[in-house]
């Protein structure tokens, strides 16, 4: 029987070459799409999955407000570990991390400094936490000791090739010597961790026993005991701040911790799974960036999307063929045929040209998996070895077919014979109602990922035009400028003088992605601490208003000629707000330490600068103080237009100069400024993509059932022909009623799309509005893409000579 | 004025050319009624076709009332048909999906006569055919020669000088068929040129002039009257 079926499937799919091309070639079009987005789906759900007890591992976060800000933080205080540790018998381990940026490193001997982008201080406990296997050395005293270090195989390798580096020493900044102590394997791609390569021993680092219950800088995990429940556990973080932190508070505060909450204070501690912390923790102070939930989700609907646009083509135009097989079915039912038969018959078909499908999807996903790790910056391998990927696959393709198959099976088996045979089958009736909500629902998909594509790129294009207080075209940017050490002033101002060059100004913290600091300021001496302002802090100097081109809109700018300026501080209009002087200038504030040991230290202020954008277009604009203060991090240099290349080439020769041995890294702010959206350009990227690929299986579908409409239609063209319609009103004729359904998936898409994309734009503290010409111009597109699938067929069948067009009846 | 020279119709299929017509010369006068017999196969449709400007002649010339049209391409054609031409089939070819009266509208929608003379010709030529009380029906729901009648009021609302009919009494029995006869008689008696082809010698009987048939050339023609 089953043998019989293919048989016939078989002969029948290759009887009707056109459409059975059709069915394939979409279907395979979106059961690769849809493989290339399981494939990421899982491997962002995969992330930090592969250490031992990855269930039981969490970190800690924090959210603090205070001094009218807030505050998400990844990292908590020093103590809290081992406080945690001691106090609760349900912490199995617990380890720190605490971020060192990055660091130019080189072997003792060498010259050449590599700059490593991530250095971080590890507690020796790193080891018990997270399974990472020690190479050599021992995992359980290999940070302990102070200027000690574990680095990985990778960097094992950079640094020394084939030779142990166990017990060797690396040099890092030019000044601090670490003893190699341990190699690990490197961390897992599919870690938050995984960019770590270099871990120095937390005893080396002093802050890591401050006992700061204020301040707060250390990754935290725990390994938490089998069957510790997550959520009674955090319960005991209240206890902790009770104990530990109001205490800390009444010592440097003079406050109670009651005190504070009255005054709309608070922190609070919790866990986030290390399983959770890629794609559901995007808080200050992460250790790498981290994915998004929102884009797996979004992946996963368009996914979905678009393999329910390919079934419905098939389905389209199976049910479309069913007027033609009418008789077919009149005939074996008239013989006997029973309709289990039929519907087996019918089936059998389906799944075999899913299946067919789903080798050529494959093969496509194959083929395009580079193109598709690319888009989406990943490095996802084919599962080729993977028994469940293709137990899945197998399962898919039956699914699908069967999914696709069924309603032609049992639409076509319902037909009763005799008016089959009479050919008398309706055109018009349930057939074509569903027909015609499956291309709404296929037109509709695609007109949402058109305005999604549109929005994205407008709000890019808003990003990059818009105006952001300070100058981000032809600034050069010089990196570890630290590496230049006490020259590193005489270079800045060296740049200055050359050609081309109009500004330059040295300072660690920029606009753009740098250093960041926030302090917390009182107003005159008012150490109360309701009116504590939380602001960023950044050290400047004096070119850096200027060569940034930020405009000053009170007071004045630091000068060279008043000497107090050191003591002086600029403030934007933010935190102008948020200190309510009616005039600022002159206005005295404390920039507070929480620490008992260091010295409160007081500013004027001297003016106000207009607010600039030195977040993403995320956030508001935040409270931002610049005081004059040696910061080296970074060197600042603004361009004439014209050859920068000249320009570059004689920085980098002056670098060579002063800092010999140093590697030389330049950015332009733009390019900098332009990464932090790098995901949403991606997003744009991947968008487009597949509205391309929705749109093209949607035409697919159209152009197949325009066809059959054409076809259906022959013996009526012809005769309207014969009474004189010129071949413009055949073709609006059979274009018409696609239309009609175009205009409606417009209708019922356009408030989707306006949904989801206003909440996509909520992301954004500036964001464009979306206007109506957008819907139209999407609603445009897919009717002038729909009219010229649809008219190839109209026009073949208005040209025909009509004679031949009533040969047919 | 129809003029026909030389006329020359071959089919060709992958396998057989077909010699449809070999040499046909035929004039046909203004208001003249012409009938054209011969065997099945011998080329009668195909002529009338041709003559009806739905088909391209492959060789020969055709003069339709003055214009040479036999090289012509199907969006000229059409542009000459439009009004000047009205077709009659054996199989009625009514639309299904549209009504009576709308069936009998579209050739003026075609050539977009404005909508009040429009509705005054439907319904003269619907009550010309008797069918005025069917004008709200579908074709399926009429008999074989109301279809037939409906066919022809289609044929002549656009008032065309020429009227082509093959073999419009074929699917008809013989009342319903003299009744289409008699209606054709007096279209042409008010001036238009009719040309059909028959099998039957009856039908044959109400033209001026018969033309036979007979392998895609005229054998012989006989003048009534
Ligand atoms: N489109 C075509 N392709 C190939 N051959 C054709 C085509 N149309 C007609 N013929 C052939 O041309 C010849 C004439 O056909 P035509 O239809 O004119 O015959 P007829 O005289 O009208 O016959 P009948 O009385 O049966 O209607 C036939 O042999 C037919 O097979
Ligand atoms: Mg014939």
């Amino acid at each position: 029987m089953l043998k019989n079926y293919l048989k016939i499937a078989w002969r029948n799919i290759r009887k009707q070459k056109f459409y059975s091309f059709l069915n394939i070639f979409g279907l395979s079009l979106g059961l690769a799409s849809c493989l290339l987005i399981t494939l990421y789906v899982v491997d962002e759900l995969s992330f930090d999955r592969s250490f031992d007890h990855a269930d039981r591992i969490y970190r800690v976060n924090s959210d603090i407000r205070f001094g009218g800000a807030d505050m998400k933080l990844a990292v908590a205080p020093d103590p809290l570990a081992f406080t945690m540790m001691k106090d609760y018998p349900q912490v199995e381990a617990a380890t720190r991390l605490r971020e060192d940026g990055s660091a130019l490193v080189r072997r003792n001997g060498s010259t050449e400094n590599l700059k490593e982008e991530l250095v971080a201080y590890a507690d020796s406990t790193f080891f018990k936490v997270f399974s990472v296997p020690l190479v050599s050395g021992d995992a359980r005293t290999a940070l302990t000791n102070p200027n000690t270090m574990v680095i990985s195989e990778r960097d094992a390798k950079k640094y020394f090739g084939s030779e142990n580096p166990m017990g060797k020493t690396l040099l890092l900044d030019n000044e601090r010597t670490f003893t190699i102590t341990g190699v690990m394997k490197n961390i897992p791609d599919h870690s938050h961790l995984s960019d770590l390569h270099m871990m120095l021993s937390m005893s080396t680092n002093p802050d890591s026993r401050d006992n700061n219950w204020g301040s707060h800088n250390f990754l935290t995990y725990f390994l938490l005991k089998e069957g510790v429940d997550q959520a009674s556990f955090e319960k005991h973080f209240d206890t902790v701040i009770e104990k530990y932190t109001s205490l800390w508070v009444r010592q440097i505060m003079n406050a109670t911790m009651a005190e504070m909450r009255k005054s709309g204070s608070y922190i609070k501690y919790s866990l986030i799974p290390l399983t959770d912390i890629h794609l559901h923790s995007d808080r200050s102070a992460e250790i790498s960036t981290n994915g998004n939930v929102q884009y797996v989700y979004i992946f996963g609907v368009v996914a979905i999307f678009l393999l329910g646009i390919a079934c419905v083509n098939f389905m389209n135009l199976a049910t479309a063929r069913s007027a033609n097989r009418a008789k077919e079915v009149g005939v074996r039912k008239a013989l006997g045929s029973k309709r289990s038969y039929l519907v087996g018959q019918f089936l059998t078909e389906a799944v075999m040209l899913s299946f067919l499908s789903l080798i050529f999807g494959i093969i496509l996903a194959y083929a395009t998996l580079p193109l598709f790790n690319n888009l989406a910056s990943k490095q996802i391998i084919f599962p080729f070895g993977s028994g469940i990927f293709w137990a899945i696959a197998v399962l898919t393709g039956i699914c699908v077919g069967l999914l696709a198959g069924s309603y032609p099976a049992f639409f076509l088996s319902a037909f009763k014979p005799l008016t089959v045979l009479r050919g008398a089958i309706e055109h018009n009736g349930k057939g074509g109602y569903l027909r015609n909500s499956l291309v709404v629902f296929q037109f509709m998909v695609s007109v949402m990922l058109i305005i999604g594509t549109g929005v994205i790129y407008n709000q890019l294009n808003y990003i990059q035009t818009k105006k952001l207080g300070f100058e981000k075209d032809q600034v050069l940017i010089v990196k570890n400028a630290y590496a230049l050490d006490t020259k590193a002033r005489a270079f800045k101002d060296e740049v200055a003088q050359m050609p081309n060059v109009k500004r330059s100004t040295l300072s660690s913290f920029l606009p753009t992605p740098s250093s960041r600091t926030d302090n917390t300021f009182f107003p005159q001496g008012q150490l109360q601490q309701d009116k504590g302002i939380n602001m960023q802090k950044w050290a400047v100097d004096y070119d850096y208003i200027k060569t940034l081109n930020l405009k000053m809109k009170l007071g004045r700018a630091f000068q060279k000629d008043f000497p107090s300026d050191s003591s002086g501080i600029i403030i934007n209009e933010t935190a102008a707000k948020i200190l309510g002087y009616a005039n600022p200038i002159g206005k005295q504030i404390y920039d507070f330490e929480f620490n008992s040991n260091k010295k409160d230290k007081t500013y004027t202020i001297l003016g106000v600068v207009s607010n600039f954008h030195f977040e993403s277009l995320r956030k508001n604009i935040g409270a931002l103080s610049l005081t004059l203060q040696p910061s080296y991090g970074l060197v600042a240099i603004s361009l004439e237009g014209g050859n920068y290349i000249n320009t570059i080439n004689q920085v980098q020769a002056l670098w060579k100069q002063m800092a010999p041995g140093q590697p030389f890294n330049y950015r332009f702010m733009d390019e900098d400024f332009d990464n932090v959206y790098r995901s949403e350009q991606r997003i744009g990227q991947i968008f487009i993509t597949f509205a391309v690929i929705s749109i093209l299986i949607g035409c697919l579908g159209l152009f197949g059932l325009s066809a059959y409409t054409a076809e259906r239609r022959t013996k009526e063209i012809g005769v309207r022909k014969v009474l004189g319609a010129s071949v413009s009103n055949i073709v609006a004729l059979l274009s018409k009623d696609f239309l009609k359904l175009v205009l409606l998936s417009i209708v019922i898409g356009s408030p989707i799309a306006w949904y989801g994309m206003n909440t996509w734009l909520k992301e954004f503290a500036y964001h464009i509005d979306i206007a109506w010409w957008m819907f139209a111009l999407a609603g445009l597109l897919a009717i002038v893409i729909a009219l010229l699938t649809v008219s190839f067929q109209s026009i073949k069948a208005a040209l025909m000579n009509p004679v031949k067009s009533l040969k047919s009846e | 004025m129809i003029k026909i020279a030389n006329m020359h119709k071959v089919f060709s299929t992958e396998e057989v050319e077909t010699t449809a017509l070999n040499g046909i010369d035929m004039d046909v006068r203004d208001g003249e009624f012409v009938a054209i017999m011969g065997p099945s196969g011998c080329g009668k449709s195909t002529l009338l076709n041709i003559l009806g400007l739905l088909d391209n002649p492959s060789e020969g010339s055709y003069e339709f009332y003055g214009t040479e049209v036999a090289k012509m391409s199907e969006r000229q054609r059409a542009q000459i048909r439009k009004g000047n031409i009205g077709f009659v089939f054996q199989s009625f070819n009514l639309i299904d999906e549209l009504t009576v009266y709308e069936n009998v509208e579209l050739p003026l929608l075609y050539l977009k006569t404005p909508p009040a003379e429009r509705k005054e010709k439907v319904e003269a030529a619907l009550t010309r055919m008797n069918m005025m009380h069917r004008r709200n029906h579908f074709p399926q729901q009429l008999s074989g020669g109301q279809q037939q009648r409906t066919a022809i009021a289609r044929a002549v609302v656009a008032t065309p000088k020429t009227i082509l009919a093959d073999e419009p009494t074929g699917n008809l029995d013989s009342k319903n068929g003299e009744e289409v006869m008699n209606l054709l008689s007096q279209l042409n008696a008010a001036g238009t040129t009719i040309l059909m082809v028959t099998h039957s010698p009856y039908d044959a009987g109400f033209a001026h002039r018969i033309v036979n048939l007979f392998d895609g050339k005229i054998v012989t023609e006989k003048v009534h009257v």
